[in-house]
């Protein structure tokens, strides 16, 4: 296995950098819940069917919106993974955002 | 802390939920529906592909009879048939009703409504909509007639449901926590709808979504409700295995399929030569897992899916299966898929009569989360109707029992609060010491359950099982808090696990003293069937489980 290189922006606009043990195959959903069982038992994310229907684990990938549950990770603009939150509507911390 | 009035509290907002809610809300009631997730997204009624049902679309030769009895031998003596008749009489209704509220049904080439067959079911009585987005479709159409009647009924996303509160032996109302704030609030009604879904995650390969941690048992069980066979467990027998991102995900045309073990051989046909695979889920899970048992699984414990066969009706009937399986590398047309059961569905639950009303007064319970209609096994695309029949019943019922009631009763927290609510609150004295984590217990209850609880059981597995999740309890107790930051998924997994914990006790007890084969159930031991059926009841007092066998309505 080897590892990916995480930007994560979070509360007022800080950021969060993680390097997560990595295979091709994962999800970046997958790479967010990777961080929350070994870095950080404190980051926000919302998902729920893990297949590409409810929509509610959407956010910003490399710069485009994105199904995290769909979308494979891969390094992007200077070899991180990065994740946002949408830009439009209130965060309610991290990746996620009301509803 | 927040105190928060409503007549008709509503917990979750799948499919059967979000009916009561607009039929309480219509007969004039303020209704509030709560959801842990957002609102209508967060159920396993997403995931839905189609939906049983009679209407002018019926083939000939269907009717309420042949349906009731297709539910009833598919209940394997265990179905409820008050509730049967129910569901059969009242599904065309429902059905129209959405269709009037703007839902469209998927047509044919011909343009008429396209009816499918699903293995079970001794006629094509699937419709879908939104092109097999089915429980999609629903849930917006809910949800749009949940706006027009938003004078008395209002929703409220992420909020997590700790218990139920009770007073005079009556359920008034519920302890919620606000996971954007984190903040406690109390939420008074006059009657309670719980509609939070199944319990799929209580298991390491599950279909259903992240949210399906069985807390509406949890629930139930704290406030006196009886919980009526829930041993009966079904396991979707066609779900991918690999690749680890999509593990779990339901393959719904597993009746065209062929499925070979290791050996390359297909195995069905020892098991039911006359139907093969397109046999019912219970059979078909209990072959699969035997053959994987005894040694002709593949690496990954699974077995392969064939349908190289008949590809294009794959493709034209079920698009959204052909092109998630193709993302994530496995293409149909040429190569075999790893497949296995997942946890997937809970006949069992929260005893109700035909108006979804519990033994408890003030609560009611509908949609996956009540228990009795499918008894032993489910047919598949049965339970969206019995979410849009049995979820109008309960709104309704509630609504109007509201309507008698002057008060509603305030009940004090003290018999609430625990060093666990401490924990969650922030006034724990254990506060930033080391403890398991929330996510770590939650794991340990997934691998308790599937060693002792899944497809093929023991007397000996489910012993193991029920020292296991003492065990488990403890770690409860000691676990570490979670961090207290709002939304925070260890504050999720860290309530959740508790209600994991009861529900998980709930079935292995139910299935411990159900000393025979039937339906979902297979335990090793007693292969065989009973000659008197009856029914498992379980109920919670003081801190124990109180399990016992319920003759049939009308035996002794
Ligand atoms: C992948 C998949 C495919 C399926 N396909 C079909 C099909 O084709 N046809 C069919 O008939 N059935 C199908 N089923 C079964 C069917 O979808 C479900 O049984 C049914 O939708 C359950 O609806 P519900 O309203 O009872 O619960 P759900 O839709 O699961 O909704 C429960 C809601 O309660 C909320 N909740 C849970 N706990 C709490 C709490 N403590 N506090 C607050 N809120 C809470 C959850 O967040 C969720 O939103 C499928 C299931 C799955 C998983
Ligand atoms: S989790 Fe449902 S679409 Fe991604």
């Amino acid at each position: 296995m080897s590892v990916i290189q995480v930007k994560i922006e979070r509360d007022n606009c800080e950021m969060s950098f993680f390097e997560v043990a990595y295979s091709t195959d994962m999800t970046v959903l997958n790479i967010i819940e990777e961080i929350y069982r070994h870095h950080d038992p404190a980051i926000a994310y919302r998902f729920s069917c893990r297949t590409g229907l409810c929509a509610t684990c959407m956010m910003m990938i490399n710069g485009k919106p994105g199904l995290s549950c769909m979308a494979r990770a891969k390094p992007g603009e200077e070899g991180y993974l990065t994740l946002a939150p949408l830009p439009k509507g209130h965060t309610i911390r991290d990746l996620v955002k009301e509803v | 802390m927040d105190i928060i009035n409503t007549d008709v509290l509503i917990i979750g907002s799948g499919a059967a939920g979000l009916s009561a809610s607009v039929y309480a809300a219509r007969s004039g009631q303020k209704v509030l529906v709560i959801d842990k997730g957002a609102v209508g997204k967060s159920g396993s009624t997403v995931g839905a592909v189609q939906i049983a049902s009679l209407g002018e679309w019926s083939l000939n030769g269907d009717s309420e009879e042949t349906y009731l009895k297709d539910i009833e031998e598919s209940g394997r003596g265990l179905s409820d048939p008050e509730l049967a008749k129910i569901l059969a009489g009242e599904i065309s209704e429902r059905i129209n009703e959405l269709i009037a509220w703007g839902l469209k049904l998927d047509v044919d080439e011909k343009k008429e409504v396209a009816v499918f067959s699903t293995a079970g079911h001794s006629i094509s009585r699937s419709v879908s909509a939104r092109k097999g987005k089915t429980g999609l479709g629903i849930l917006q159409t809910l949800l749009k007639k949940a706006r027009s009647l938003k004078d008395n009924l209002k929703t409220w996303s992420d909020v997590i449901t700790l218990e139920l509160l009770t007073s005079s032996e009556r359920v008034t109302g519920a302890l919620v926590f606000d996971l954007t704030e984190n903040k406690l609030s109390i939420i008074h009604a006059k009657t309670v709808i719980l509609a939070t879904g199944g319990m799929g995650q209580l298991y390491p390969v599950t279909s259903n979504p992240v949210q399906a941690t069985g807390d509406g048992f949890s629930l139930g069980l704290g406030a006196g409700a009886a919980l009526k066979d829930m041993e009966q467990v079904q396991f979707y027998p066609v779900s991918l295995k690999a690749p680890q991102s999509v593990a779990g995900f339901c393959i719904s045309f597993y009746h065209y399929s062929r499925l070979y073990n290791k050996d390359g051989h297909r195995f069905m046909a020892d098991y039911e030569p006359w139907t093969l695979e397109n046999t019912t889920r219970d059979k078909l899970s209990l072959a699969m897992a035997s053959e994987v048992g005894q040694g002709r699984g593949t690496e990954n414990g699974a077995v392969f899916m064939d349908v190289t066969h008949t590809t294009s009706r794959v493709k034209s009937d079920f698009p959204h299966e052909y092109e998630m399986c193709m993302d994530r590398g496995v293409d149909l047309t040429t190569d075999r898929a790893e497949v296995g059961p997942a946890a997937h569905f809970i006949m069992g639950g929260v005893q109700i009569d035909g108006n979804g009303a519990s033994s408890v007064p003030g609560l009611y319970v509908t949609g996956e989360t009540a228990g009795g209609l499918h008894g032993g096994n489910r047919l598949g695309n049965n339970a969206l109707s019995e979410c849009l029949v049995f979820g109008a019943r309960a709104g309704q019922a509630a609504a109007n029992e509201s309507a008698e009631r002057e008060n509603r009763f305030s009940t004090s927290l003290n018999g609430y609060v625990s060093e666990w609510l401490q924990k969650l609150t922030g006034d724990s004295p254990v506060r930033g010491k080391n403890g398991v984590s929330p996510y770590d217990i939650k794991r340990k209850i997934q691998s308790v359950m599937d060693e002792g609880a899944g497809v093929v059981r023991s007397d000996k597995g489910l012993h193991q099982a029920r020292e296991k999740l003492e065990k488990v309890d403890v770690l409860l107790k000691e676990a570490k808090a979670p961090s207290l930051k709002p939304y925070s998924r260890e504050v999720i997994d860290f309530i959740e696990s508790r209600h994991m914990v009861r529900t998980a006790k709930a079935i292995v007890e139910a299935a411990m003293h159900r000393t025979e084969s039937r339906g979902a159930h297979y335990n090793e031991d007693y292969p065989g069937l009973e000659t008197k059926p009856y029914h498992t009841s379980v109920t919670y007092l003081d801190d124990r489980f109180v399990c016992q066998r319920q003759p049939f309505k009308g035996d002794r």
